[in-house]
């Protein structure tokens, strides 16, 4: 497991060090700013910052790209309630109370297996739309054959398929050829 | 304990709190029965999360982000009662990449130079074999964002292929360019003339040659406290509303800057915090301070235009959550004998048209249409 901790502090990334005391392999880096080259070839698991950090909107930023992190937030004792809050509303991972190393390796497991939940739903959700697209694709590809060339609609969908058995590809890709094509022959540049 | 209601708001070290300094500064506050702690925060993302949560009552908030709250989790949307300021921002490059593009730019009277001479230079230096430039913006949700890239794309630039975008805090900003790990970067006054004042940059357009009058900051509060203290809100708003008046008036100015040079504030060289405040950044005339609808409308059609949100999202029922001209104005009314010249409210007449510098006009009617009209887009 691969912990990077961005904080002007050492102290923590020792704490963190502490609580993950058992885990093998286990690599803790401590970094006071974040450093784009550094996270690149380090490739953390998890990465652990201050609420107070002003990395923390570059974090967020790279939360929906894909080489996002999981993050995890620590409230120092100046902010009282704030972690409880936050938890409360599920706005972010924050950690109660400073960090007490025997809280470290649950929270940073809860962390990590939300990450990737979030991660999961969303190219779910993608592949649903692009399922979708193609759908609508296929289905305007059949009315054109259908139109073209007097088929009925089963009588097209049989043509894309062996199509697209033909060509080794998936039948949205040669719908869609057969679109732009189509569209060409009729003089539309795009 | 005093009796008066106590309030947290959080800050971000630029320009465009002085409403809110002012109104400190000046006792408004105290008048309206609040007693206001104001705290200054490290990253936007923080902002966010204390208001959402209520650690902190309302703070100086990008107004893109308010809007975001509401797109991502309805519940924990914040309301933008107030907008704290038109104009402002700019966008500054790195004095290599300045004199890499033949010093344009260097007039801020006129029409804001095209991005068509970076483009030429981006063609040439891939031609050479060299990396993208990199760009900096303050917050994916924020006006800088979306300006950076509304100039870039309408020079043929594709600020997702062309350039590299990345995201640093606003006090940040000079120090990295300092640094040499950004070619140029869109933020908030004073930063650009901060950049400029150490030789460190050169300010290429303000936002107020991109889009004249245009929106930037709001006061975000929780929902929390419109919902359980409206006259608290109230009163919040009414403060802010005269800190923003007092912080127009050119005779206030040098109190003024002496009030955001201040430590624990921006904590800028004065000089560097005079210049936006001399010709660019409005805080209160004009009903300046007014949520409109029309530029909660633009900053959504250019979240559908970047692919944050979908484009079939129910747009009015975002804005109606989040901005709220009502609460503006209710408190502005209030206020009526204290503030002269009396407010105006144009847009009770018609909606105010938002044009940039491109002289595209945006009906906030067709918002969706907007966004889907551009060739450089990621709908």
């Amino acid at each position: 497991m691969r912990v990077l901790v961005i904080d002007p502090d050492q102290v923590r990334a020792e704490l963190v060090a502490e609580g993950l005391e058992g885990i093998e392999p286990l690599e803790v880096r401590h970094s006071a700013l974040y450093d784009e080259a550094e996270v690149l070839s380090f490739a953390p698991d998890v990465v652990v910052i201050a609420a107070e950090s002003p990395d923390r909107d570059t974090l967020d930023s790279l939360k929906e790209s894909s080489h996002g992190h999981p993050v995890v937030m620590f409230v120092d004792r100046s902010e009282p309630g704030l972690a409880e809050q936050a938890v409360r509303a599920g706005v972010a991972a924050y950690v109660v109370d400073g960090l007490a190393p025997n809280r470290i390796r649950s929270i940073l497991d809860v962390a990590m297996s939300r990450f990737a939940l979030t991660r999961q739903l969303r190219s779910d959700l993608a592949r649903a739309k692009a399922d979708l697209e193609s759908r609508k694709v296929v289905d305007r590809a059949k009315g054109l054959l259908m139109k073209e060339r007097g088929l009925d609609e089963d009588g097209a969908y049989r043509l894309l398929r062996k199509l697209a058995m033909d060509r080794g590809k998936p039948i949205g890709v040669i719908a869609a050829d057969l679109l732009a094509f189509a569209g060409v022959l009729k003089g539309d540049a795009s | 304990m005093s009796g008066l209601s106590e309030l947290r708001l959080g800050f971000i070290p630029l320009t465009d709190c002085a409403p809110l300094i002012a109104a400190q500064a000046q006792g408004f506050f105290e008048d309206e029965g609040l007693a206001v702690e104001l705290v200054r925060e490290a990253s936007w993302a923080t902002v966010r999360d204390k208001v959402a949560v209520g650690a902190l009552d309302g703070a100086h908030m990008l107004a893109p982000m308010a809007l975001a709250t509401a797109v991502e989790d309805s519940r924990s949307a914040v309301l933008a009662p107030l907008a704290l300021n038109r104009n402002g921002s700019a966008i500054t490059v790195s004095m290599a990449l300045f004199e890499a593009l033949g010093g344009m730019g260097a007039d801020l009277a006129g029409p804001p130079p095209s991005a068509a001479r970076l483009q030429a230079l981006i063609t040439e230096r891939r031609a050479r074999g060299d990396g993208p430039l990199t760009f900096a913006v303050v917050f994916p949700y924020s006006m800088h964002n979306y300006l950076l890239r509304y100039w870039l794309a309408q020079g043929g630039i594709d600020p997702d292929r062309d350039v590299r975008l990345v995201v640093i805090p606003p006090p940040r900003m000079v120090e990295r360019m300092r640094a040499g790990e950004i070619d140029g970067f869109c933020v908030g006054a004073p930063w650009n003339a901060v950049a400029e004042l150490e030789g460190i940059g050169r300010i290429l357009a303000a936002s107020s040659q991109l889009w004249p009058g245009g929106p930037d900051k709001v006061l975000g509060v929780s929902g929390l406290l419109a919902a359980q203290n409206p006259d608290e809100l109230r009163a919040l708003l009414r403060a802010v509303i005269r800190g923003a008046a007092w912080a127009d008036a050119p005779e206030n100015r040098d109190a003024l800057i002496a009030h955001l040079a201040g430590p624990d504030r921006i904590e800028a060289a004065p000089s560097a915090i005079a210049r936006a405040l001399e010709h660019e950044v409005v805080f209160h005339r004009d009903a300046a301070g007014l949520p409109r609808r029309e530029h909660a409308l633009w900053f959504l059609s250019q979240m559908i235009r970047w692919g944050q949100i979908d484009a079939n999202r129910d747009l009015e029922a975002i804005v109606d959550q989040v901005y709220r001209p009502d609460l503006y104005r209710d408190a502005a009314l209030s206020l009526g004998p204290v503030l002269e010249p009396a407010l105006i409210f144009p847009d009770a007449v018609e909606p105010v048209r938002a044009r940039l510098f491109d002289g595209i006009p945006f009906d906030p009617a067709k918002a969706r249409a907007y966004a889907e009209s551009f060739t450089i887009a990621r709908l």
